[in-house]
């Protein structure tokens, strides 16, 4: 798995214009570790036979042990779990923020379309709901190749929006959804943490799985500035000028404080949560998936 | 602490380089578009704090560096070794040190000795000191010495100032006359004094100090002051027991810098106050202040006049006394009684004397017979009119005796009077020897023509005798008398002798009409009232005195008695017998105790230390420095020599810490706009 993880760093899917061929490197390169992996052989192999009944598909019969067996069985495939998954990605104007190659938004896309390609690999059908104050866009969850080509196409026309509002989508998405469903959040959810969760929860209690993949910036998390700098709020556009050395250390624990917060509290509530650096590869977001996916489903 | 460069000081302007730097480089910070400001703002107030006094910690510390370096160019040297470095030279000196009454003011005599301390001090090892405190005169005198410890020890060891006057020049002279022995060739005189202009008294001699010698004036008398003065004070001498009220006059005078316009003055007769009047110099210089008086009791009263506080205290009372006299008890021995009234000397000054109830004199009448010791001793003066050649030699004896023991008397020879044993019983105590009774002719007459008018039986008088003589006796005075009056044929008319403690006065023409018009005319009442009056005086004693006045006991007390004499503040000393003469050191009243009975004696300050006009120390020093002495360097300008000859050659040095300052302050620059 290591020797591939130079295909998924975002330093060099920077540099990939095309979101499909980028999300194509991080799932092959992804994949390919896999076999690898102790994860090898989960979901995307049929799991089982079944008697054939009216009625069914006869693409499905295996025709090679019909005619060993004389009998029509129907292979079982994962797919026939018929999970529909929605990526949810935020396109405020604070993921906009970049220190390293990538921005938060464009960490996102890439995650939500390595995701979303991922996920139509596996012949589960994927959504993609994005949004700042408000909701831009809602493409429902399918399983078609053309719908992941919508899915892509909306996602390289995602640009950083307004300020952020991560409470009104999702509740808007738990209002719609009329069954059992994989909600994955990705956002840096700088925002009232508390009602993001409480939302969180709302979806999880409605019997969907949550993913939360917590976006953030390098600096973000690290702080490492030196020089005396204006500080300019993304949404807000708020400023505040300090020597951030000397105040790093209260930052870090401020922050670690938030962090801490985030994460117990998705943990009590069943919610997956993953803080994700977008100086990192992205292969740590997809085991979190793939591992939410093998528990759920 | 001087500095070897102190236009270096000019530098501290670049301590607020960093300031300005600061102030004006003020860039405003990088922006950065960041993702929330949640976390920075919930950073804590004291970091923010924190990081603000770090800022400022820092420019001060800039600033406070460049303040250390500009210091270390100016190149501070402490006093202490600039002095030892500019007394280098050995010196002779002498400090004229000022304990006059006047240096009582404020804390002039602290200032004072405080400055001598520090020229001490300042002096090295191998100086030779002399010290003189002086007033009028030379005090108290260490000659000079290089034990400047001893020097410091006697300074401490000089009592405070008391009543002396102030007289610069015989200090002067005698501080001119030390140095003469002195073994340095650097001579200076350091006179420490409040430079009070009655110091300079009336010398007008041009004496100046000897060449080489420096006088270097330390004035302590700077600054306002505030004082009323008793410029005069008139009182009555002496008076016999009467109920008249006298008024005391008081003229106060404000003498300061700082004019004081109100005041008040009050009246204490025997330590109680009896009158008090207000003085208001508003626009006056000076008051004249009447205070009602009476001295209707015998004896001594002791009067003192106080005058608003101001900031001299110790003038502000002013001392005197006050003899009242019982009424004078005259023995009138009448040689030549006659049926023609106007022709009888006793019945004119009968008339005299003895004419009211309130005539300070008891009148007694008697004949030659009568007379002896026992009468004498019941009077005070005894008045022989035309009387004494036909005494006996016990009676003359007794008068003899009477006058010695105190008595006075008063002889007017008449022409009843025989010459040869008249001056046989009387030689030892007239004042003339009669020689012969002259009768001019008709119409011819005599006028009196000298007059001593400083007498005080004359001195009241006036000089205005319209009396004509047509009768007297030629007389010739004792050669221990006085003559107060002559005719205007030279002929003494008034004579005057002291005989023991009595006195003798001789009239040499009648008390009558018979020889003159004096019973006349209106001088003849106050010539009878006043001789007697003088005559029953018996001490020479004065109302009041000054410090440093020599006071005659001598009439006052008996010959043979121990004297104590108590001063104001309780000090009490003895004269022994023979001993008269007392000289008064402190203002107030002594009390001066025979065994017997107490006298008290009025002394005052002299006023001329009250006047604190001051005159220039720099005129002072002009007028006595000798033209061939060099200029005096003050010891600043002695110092800016002494740095300039160390700092010239090395002027280098302060090239290079300059440039070393220049690349602190690029650095300082350069370290704000580096972007770290």
């Amino acid at each position: 798995m290591t020797s591939n993880t130079t295909f998924i760093d975002p330093t060099v899917l920077s540099s990939l214009d095309n979101l499909e061929l980028r999300a194509r490197v991080v799932v092959e390169g992804f994949v390919s570790g896999l076999h690898k992996s102790p994860h090898r052989g989960f979901s995307v192999e049929f799991t089982d036979y079944r008697h054939y009944y009216r009625g069914d598909d006869m693409r499905h019969v295996d025709w090679k042990l019909y005619a060993r067996s004389d009998k029509f069985y129907i292979k079982q495939y994962e797919d026939e779990t018929n999970v529909r998954c929605y990526v949810v990605l935020d396109s405020s104007a604070s993921m906009g923020y970049a220190s390293g190659a990538m921005s938060k938004l464009e960490y996102g896309r890439t995650l939500a379309s390595a995701l979303a390609y991922f996920i139509m690999r596996q012949r589960d059908a994927v959504g993609l709901i994005t949004f700042d104050e408000k909701v831009n866009e809602y493409i429902p969850a399918l399983c078609r190749q053309p719908h992941l080509i919508r899915i892509l196409r909306v996602l390289a026309g995602l640009s950083a929006g307004a300020r952020t509002d991560v409470v009104r989508p999702l509740s808007d998405l738990a209002s719609n959804l009329n069954r059992k469903s994989m909600v994955i959040l990705i956002s840096d959810m700088l925002e009232d943490e508390e009602q993001i969760i409480k939302t969180l929860q709302r979806l999880r209690s409605m019997g969907n799985d949550v993913i939360v993949f917590h976006v953030l910036d390098d600096a973000e998390l690290h702080f490492r500035f030196q020089e005396a700098t204006e500080f300019i709020d993304a949404e807000t556009r708020e400023s505040f000028i300090t020597q951030p050395q000397s105040i790093r250390d209260a930052y870090l624990e401020n922050l670690g404080k938030y962090l801490e917060f985030c994460k117990k509290q998705c943990q009590s509530s069943g919610v997956d949560y993953c803080l994700l650096n977008t100086s990192q590869p992205l292969d740590t977001a997809l085991y979190s998936y793939i591992s939410r996916r093998a528990r759920s489903f | 602490m001087s500095f070897l460069s102190p236009l270096f000081l000019f530098g501290l302007l670049a301590a607020a380089l960093p300031i300005a730097i600061h102030l004006i480089r003020k860039e405003t910070p990088p922006k950065m578009v960041f993702g929330t400001l949640r976390f920075l703002k919930n950073t804590s107030k004291k970091l923010i704090l924190f990081q603000q006094i770090q800022q400022w910690l820092l420019l001060l510390l800039r600033a406070a560096v460049i303040s250390l370096l500009v210091f270390a160019f100016a190149r501070p040297l402490f006093d202490g070794a600039i002095a030892s470095l500019v007394d280098a030279a050995p010196e002779s000196s002498v400090i004229l040190l000022d304990v006059s009454m006047s240096m009582r003011y404020g804390e002039r005599s602290e200032q004072a000795r405080a400055a001598a301390q520090d020229l001490l001090a300042g002096m090295s090892a191998g100086d030779e000191v002399a010290i003189v405190a002086f007033g009028g005169s030379a005090l108290q005198v260490r000659e000079l010495s290089t034990d400047l410890d001893g020097a410091r020890a006697f300074l401490d060891g000089l009592p405070e100032p008391g009543y002396d006057v102030t007289r610069y020049m015989p200090a002067l002279r005698l501080a001119n006359d030390l140095l003469e022995s002195a073994r340095h060739e650097a001579r200076t005189v350091h006179l420490i004094s409040d430079f009070q202009a009655s110091g300079m008294g009336n010398d007008d001699s041009g004496w100046v100090m000897s060449a080489g010698v420096r006088l270097n004036p330390v004035d302590v008398g700077e600054g306002p002051t505030r004082n009323l003065l008793l410029t005069d004070v008139r009182s009555p001498d002496q008076l016999i027991e009467n109920q008249s009220e006298y008024e005391i006059l008081a003229r106060v005078r404000s003498t300061g810098s700082v004019h004081v316009d109100q005041a008040e003055v009050r009246l204490l007769l025997d330590g109680v106050e009896t009158a008090r009047m207000p003085v208001n110099l508003t626009d006056l210089s000076e008051e004249v202040v009447r205070l009602p008086a009476v001295f209707d009791t015998a004896g001594t009263h002791r009067g003192e006049i106080r005058v608003g506080t101001d900031d001299f205290a110790i003038d502000n009372s002013y001392f005197f006394t006050v003899d009242v006299m019982a009424k004078v008890r005259v023995l009138m021995v009448n040689g030549e009684p006659s049926p023609n009234w106007y022709e009888d000397e006793a019945h004119w000054l009968g008339l005299a004397i003895g004419g009211t109830a309130e005539s300070p004199f008891v009148l007694t009448r008697s004949t030659p017979r009568e007379l002896d010791a026992a009468l004498l001793a019941q009077h005070d003066v005894v008045v022989l009119l035309n009387a004494g050649s036909d005494l006996n030699s016990t009676q003359a004896g007794a008068l003899n005796d009477f006058v010695r023991a105190g008595g006075s008397m008063l002889l007017a020879p008449g022409d009843r009077v025989a010459a040869g044993p008249f001056n046989l019983l009387f030689s030892a105590i007239s004042p003339a020897a009669l020689d012969q009774p002259v009768r001019l002719a008709a119409g011819d007459y005599l006028l009196i023509a000298d007059i001593d008018q400083r007498h005080p039986v004359l001195l009241p008088l006036g000089t205005d005798w319209g009396v004509r003589f047509e009768g007297y006796w030629a007389a010739t005075a004792a050669a221990d008398a006085d003559v107060l009056m002559q005719f205007d044929n030279g002929s003494p008319a008034l004579l005057e002798r002291a005989v023991g403690q009595g006195r003798v006065l001789l009239f040499a023409s009648a008390l009558d009409t018979e020889w003159n018009n004096l019973p006349l005319q209106g001088l003849y009442l106050p010539f009878a009232h006043e001789s007697l009056r003088y005559l029953a005086q018996a001490t020479e004693k004065e109302r009041a005195y000054r410090v440093g006045d020599v006071i005659d006991l001598t009439t006052a007390v008996a010959e043979d008695a121990t004297l104590t004499i108590t001063d104001v503040a309780g000090v009490s000393t003895q004269l022994l017998a023979g001993d008269r003469l007392l000289t008064a050191t402190t203002a107030g009243f002594m009390n001066i105790d025979d065994g017997d009975s107490v006298q008290f004696y009025a002394v005052n300050p002299d006023p001329q230390e009250s006047a604190l006009a001051r005159i220039a120390p720099s005129a002072l020093q002009d007028a006595v420095t000798n033209p061939e002495t060099e200029p005096v360097q003050s010891e600043d300008v002695r110092t800016a020599q002494l740095i300039a000859e160390i700092e010239g050659p090395q002027r280098a040095w302060w090239w290079l810490l300059l440039l070393v300052m220049l690349m602190l302050l690029a650095e300082t620059r350069v370290a704000n706009t580096t972007y770290r």
